[in-house]
Order: C-alpha cells, then structure tokens, then sequence
C-alpha cells in the first residue's frame, strides 16, 4: 500500500505519504499522472509557505535570546555592586550618535519592559528570576521550532522524491508503449 | 540544495532509502548552520583579540565596557579579565562547533556511499 511507516501530522503540518509503489498509489488517488504531479506540486507549495513562517519565527527567536542575556547581565552587575556602596557610572545612548553620563547608586529595584507599553518595577531578584525563565522559554520554544523545520524539512524531501518518482514511472509507461506499439508495423 | 533528482529508472526506492535521504538533507542544513555559526564564532574571537590588544595600549584607568546597551565606567583590571573569560567562552564553543562539524562531514560522507551505491546516477547529492 502507499502509506509510510509512522505517518503522523506534526502540529498541523500534514505528513507526506511515503509510496512505496507507484502505480498503486496512482491507482489509490484515482488521478492521472499530470493531475498527480499537480497535486503534489500544489502539496510543495504550502510546505514551502509553512517553511517560511516557521524560518521567520526562529530568526525573531534567536535574536530575542541575546538580549534577555543582556539583561540578564546588566541585572547581575547592578546586583554584584549593591553590597559595596560604589556607584556604577554608565554612559548610555539619548538619541543616535548622542551619549549622556548616568550615575547608579543603590539599586533596589529595576524596571522591566513587558511589552504592550507596559513596564514594571522588579526588585534586582525577582528581575533575575524572570528573565531567567523567559530565557529558558525562549529556548524551549527554539527547540521545539527547531523540530518542526526539520520534520516540515523531511515532508518536502518525501514529496520532491515522490514527483522525481511519478515522473520517471510515466516516462517509463510511455517508452513501454512505445516498444509494444512498433512491433505490429508490418 | 541539494535535492534528489533522478533520470528515468528501474531502481525502486524504498522507506529505508527515503529516510537515508531525508536524513542526508537534515545533515547539509546543518552543516550550513554550523558553518555560519563557526564564522561567526571566529568573528567574536578576533573582535576580543582587538579590545584586549586595545585594552593593553590604553593608559586609562577606566575603560567603558558595553553591558547590554550601556557603556559602564569599569576599572582597567576588571575588563581585562571579563575579556579573558569571554574569549574562553568563545574559543570552546569554536571548539565543539569545529567538532561538529567534522561528525556531520562524517555522516554526509556514509551516507553519499550507500545511496550513490543503490542509485548511481540516479540521484544527485553535490552542491549545486
């Protein structure tokens, strides 16, 4: 039959038959060969659109993650200077090419941006904890995307290997019934 | 990318071969991945080489480090050994991405042998 060991979708991404014979599973699908060809052309196309959103969600994702490291590491330094008394001078940016003096003493608490312009006001370990759990969702989420783009990956290899497939058994069929045909020329 | 095409033949393919496939083109994806990956690893490193050589000609006491997005005021000493452990960081990572990279080629190579075995010219597995 045409269907593949461990044919499961993967979070709403169809899972490509694997067809193990050709002629069976064209007989399977009721269609002629260019109208299964167009069909699995057609099924290449929405793995390629799919593909797409999938690369441009990883990219956000793995430019988000660097910064909440960043983060994380201005947090620790506020942190690490608190017991000392010392104050931390920074200079940061106002506008492009425009940098300004801050002074930094005591840091009790620091804000964070949650998005949705709304912001709020965390002590130095409570900031650390969150970001550090955003962090690590961030990266779960990477690798579960990441799984993802490697099955969508394998559906379209399947799919490229069946059209090569259907093609050449078709080039075959013709060339069959060409030989049988010449045959009964006198 | 590599794809498999293939001229008209007699030779069968079976699931096993098709997840020899797949699993070839799992590995070049990565491959690329890595390769981009070790570039940039290779960037960071000379960018710390600099600042440290930088670091050496100043004769500043203070030295403005970046930490996130703002230029903190650190003392020389301090930076120094920031920078030494950003570049262990960085230069272990070039390490296990060298590695990687190395057990991928490996893989690629296993593979290429078995199905160039089964469909010779059939299937295509160059760069193109």
């Amino acid at each position: 039959m045409s269907t593949s060991a461990g044919l499961t979708d993967r979070r709403g991404i169809p899972a490509a038959p694997f067809v193990e014979d050709v002629q069976i599973y064209l007989s399977q699908l009721n269609l002629d060969v260019n109208s299964a060809l167009a069909f699995l052309q057609e099924r290449l196309q929405q793995y390629r659109v799919v593909e797409m959103k999938l690369l441009a969600q990883q990219r956000d994702l793995q430019a988000k993650i660097p910064d909440i490291e960043k983060c994380l590491d201005v947090v620790a330094t506020l942190q690490s200077k608190k017991g000392t008394g010392e104050e931390l001078i920074a200079d940061f940016e106002v506008s492009e090419g425009i940098y300004s003096r801050a002074r930094i003493e005591e840091a009790e608490s620091v804000c964070l941006w949650l998005g949705a312009n709304v912001m709020l006001d965390y002590s130095c370990d409570e900031a650390t904890v969150l970001l550090q759990k955003n962090l690590e969702n961030a990266k779960a989420s990477l690798e579960v995307l990441v799984a993802d783009l490697q099955f969508l990956r394998d559906q379209v290899t399947i799919t490229q290997v069946t059209i090569a497939r259907v093609y050449n058994w078709d080039v075959h069929q013709r060339r069959l019934q060409q030989t049988t045909a010449t045959p009964s020329e006198s | 990318m590599q794809q498999a095409g293939s001229s008209a033949s007699e030779t069968e393919v079976t699931w096993e071969d098709q997840q020899n496939i797949n699993k070839f083109g799992r590995l070049n994806n990565r491959l690329h991945e890595v390769e981009d990956e070790i570039k940039i690893a290779k960037e960071t490193n000379e960018s710390l080489e600099d600042a440290g050589n930088e670091l050496i000609l100043t004769d500043e006491d203070t030295v403005r480090f970046q930490i996130g997005e703002v230029f903190a005021h650190v003392p020389k000493e301090e930076v120094e050994s920031r920078i030494e452990e950003m570049t262990e960081k960085t230069s272990k990572n070039l390490v296990k991405l060298e590695e990687e990279k190395e057990s991928i080629v490996a893989q690629m190579a296993a593979l290429k042998k078995i199905l160039y075995g089964k469909f010779k010219d059939s299937i295509n597995l160059e760069e193109d």
